[in-house]
């Protein structure tokens, strides 16, 4: 299997290579494949080689799961078995290595770094690792993460996500900023943009490959890593193995899996998925006047830092609370550029609030644990929390009013109906 | 085989009861176009995307087809408005009736170019020239002709695993395409029999395929390998 999949491997980051510099994956495909022994409704732990059973699956094909947060609230770092997860191709023949949380089994990887430089230049697997590495707590968070809250003004195409698609993850890898300092790769003066390919290709050769490109002055850049580990062991195929950029605060898709190239280039990326998927419109929209095709590099922007948000993780409505005093607790997150200062809690839908006690987080992008003492009367009870930052930043009451034809980037106040 | 696919096929062995259906999975609305989506929106992603997204407004599913052909969708401009009515209209937010919808999906007599072109056309393309190395192509393939069943065992449960077509080789993976009616799968059999100079390789004494024989096939349902291994045993 290594020789095998190392030789695709080679073919296919070779090939990814031309492909950046194309914009569009033309020439390989892994073919038109379903699993013909799939039967109703399987399990995340069927579709995902060491993934717990019963993550709530969005598409099996994909190998999208959200973690329901009665597993989530159990950790504060997420394990690998329950980490929601997303690919964008289907983990099928060629690209079956990566459908399991074990350790890829790819000793020959390489990143290939291209594009507007002088001394383009290739680094091996076993080059990262004799780097210095740093550790990296972070929330990973699909940008799709509370799609199906956006229902409730107008229900968008997708996923239906819940709140379950993030985690808490330590991660650790080589600085960005350094490793492409050290390779003297000289970027040309006309070099503006960074653009981060995977080793996944799509399912047919005109579909368009995965692509995220950032501006090279872009601070989000400044944390970012070559990470190699996932909570202290090498990253789990499915989570992007064996070398995933991660860039602390940023939303999931901007981290891209599997990575095998990074291209120094004038302009970013024109792969749907950085031109057009992945994109918040500039202002508010309307169901009906901006749509899902609507989005243009110049009226758009792609999902960079977590929103600030705050969940709650309990109590839960089938957690059989009790009328009188309970503990109401949950965490919040934004993009680590400002400390998170307050999480206020009601419960009572709204009408009078107070503040939670806040934990320090252990990096700027890992999530806060909280928690507030509340009554919960007999009947209906409410329960809703705002996180507010050092920036004055905090989320808007009515969460609907970023509603967006893509459903990205949720983070209206958390409601939590109890019925005691 | 390749060896990752031989992993794959062993793990997913493992997980998986032989012989379940992966269309039992989803059950989208009976209605015109239906088919389509079948065969096309899944060689990238399963049917969950189209069934989480039920009532969505039909401008919603127009700017989900633009998006797709982003994402390497391809499809006729008829096709495309086919598809574009059946989400709008019966996984748009007031669909009517299943009775109204299933009475709209039966109606006239099934065509088996119709079939040909909503399901088989997007791997096997459209003079069934397939695609080297990955689609055999229909045309000049004496695979149709193995058994009097044999496109219909191949239709029903896939197949999977390097084969010989016409001296050229091909290694993939076909999925089963049980959600199609009995009729539909005599009728796509049969029009791919009469197609592109394929009724010279008919055997005189090989019978037109009818709804009823597809019924028996589909009563013994096979993996794809075991497809694979059939039809060694019925090659010449």
């Amino acid at each position: 299997m290594r020789t095998q999949s190392s030789r695709f491997g080679l073919n296919r980051r070779q090939f990814g290579l031309m492909a950046g510099a194309a914009g569009f994956a033309a020439g390989f495909s892994p073919g038109f494949v379903r699993s013909a022994f799939a039967q109703a409704a399987p399990d995340s732990a069927e579709i995902i080689a060491g993934k717990a059973p019963g993550l709530i699956v969005h598409n099996a094909e994909l190998g999208v799961m959200e973690t329901p947060l009665t597993m989530l609230r159990k950790f504060d770092h997420t394990p690998k078995d329950i980490l929601f997860n997303r690919l964008h191709f289907p983990h099928k023949g060629d690209a079956s290595w990566y459908a399991t949380t074990a350790a890829p089994d790819q000793p020959d990887w390489s990143i290939r770094i291209d594009g507007l430089v002088e001394r383009p230049r290739t680094v091996t697997l076993a080059d990262l690792q004799a780097m210095d590495q740093v550790q990296r707590v972070a929330v990973m968070q699909c940008a799709g993460n509370g799609r199906s809250f956006y229902a409730a003004k107008e229900k968008v195409a997708g996923g239906q996500w819940k709140n379950g698609g993030m985690g808490n993850v330590v991660w650790e890898g080589v600085p960005l900023r350094q490793f492409l300092e050290d390779q003297k790769v000289v970027p040309a003066g006309g070099a503006h943009w960074l653009t981060a390919e995977g080793w996944d290709q799509p399912a047919t050769p005109e579909g368009s490959d995965f692509a995220k490109s950032y501006e090279l002055g872009d601070p989000g850049l400044d944390n970012a890593i070559l990470a190699l580990k996932m909570n202290g062991e090498p990253i789990p195929a499915v989570h992007g193995g064996p070398v995933r950029l991660i860039i602390p605060g940023f939303y999931g898709n901007m981290n891209v899996k599997f990575l095998t190239t990074l291209l120094y280039a004038a302009d970013q990326s024109p792969s749907a998925f950085q031109s057009v998927g992945y994109r918040m419109p500039l202002g508010p929209v309307e169901p009906g006047q901006f749509e899902a095709n609507d989005y243009t590099i110049y009226n758009s922007l792609p999902t960079y830092g977590h929103k600030i948000k705050s969940v709650i993780f309990s109590p839960l409505p089938d957690d059989g609370a009790k009328a009188g005093e309970v503990e109401i607790t949950g965490v919040a997150l934004n993009d680590g550029q400002a400390a998170i200062t307050m999480v206020e809690v009601s419960a009572d839908g709204g009408k009078t609030w107070m503040n939670a006690d806040l934990k320090p987080a252990e990096s700027p992008w890992a999530w806060y644990h909280w928690s507030s003492k509340a009554t919960l009367a007999s009947g209906s009870n409410v329960l809703m929390c705002r996180a507010t930052d050092a920036l004055g930043r905090t989320q808007p009451i009515d969460g609907l009013t970023r509603w967006n034809p893509r459903g990205y980037e949720w983070n209206g106040v958390d409601r939590v109906e109890i019925t005691v | 085989m390749r060896p990752a696919l031989v992993l794959l096929v062993l793990a997913a062995a493992a997980f998986f009861a032989p012989g379940a259906r992966a269309a039992d999975r989803f059950n989208l609305p009976q209605g015109p176009g239906r088919d389509l989506v079948y065969g096309h929106c899944q060689t990238c992603h399963d049917l969950q995307s189209v069934e989480d997204s039920a009532g969505i407004r039909r401008g919603a599913w127009d700017a989900v087809l633009d998006n797709m052909k982003g994402f390497g969708l391809r499809i006729s401009e008829d096709q495309r408005a086919k598809i574009l009515n059946y989400l709008g209209t019966y996984l748009g937010p007031n669909p009517p009736p299943a009775e109204q919808a299933a009475a709209a999906a039966g109606a006239g007599p099934v065509e088996g170019v119709s079939v040909f072109e909503a399901t088989c056309i997007a791997c096997h393309q459209a003079e069934g020239e397939g695609k080297p190395g990955e689609f055999p192509p229909f045309a000049g393939n004496s695979d149709l002709f193995l058994s009097p069943d044999f496109p219909a065992v191949v239709a029903l449960n896939g197949i999977e695993g390097p084969i010989m077509v016409g001296g050229e080789a091909f290694d993939n993976a076909m999925p089963p395409f049980d959600f199609l009616s009995d009729e539909e799968i005599a009728a796509v059999v049969n029009y791919v029999r009469s197609q592109w100079g394929n009724d010279a390789l008919k055997p005189a004494d090989m019978p037109a395929l009818d709804a009823a024989a597809v019924a028996k096939v589909r009563e013994k349902p096979m993996s794809a390998a075991d497809v694979h291994d059939l039809r060694k045993t019925l090659l010449p």
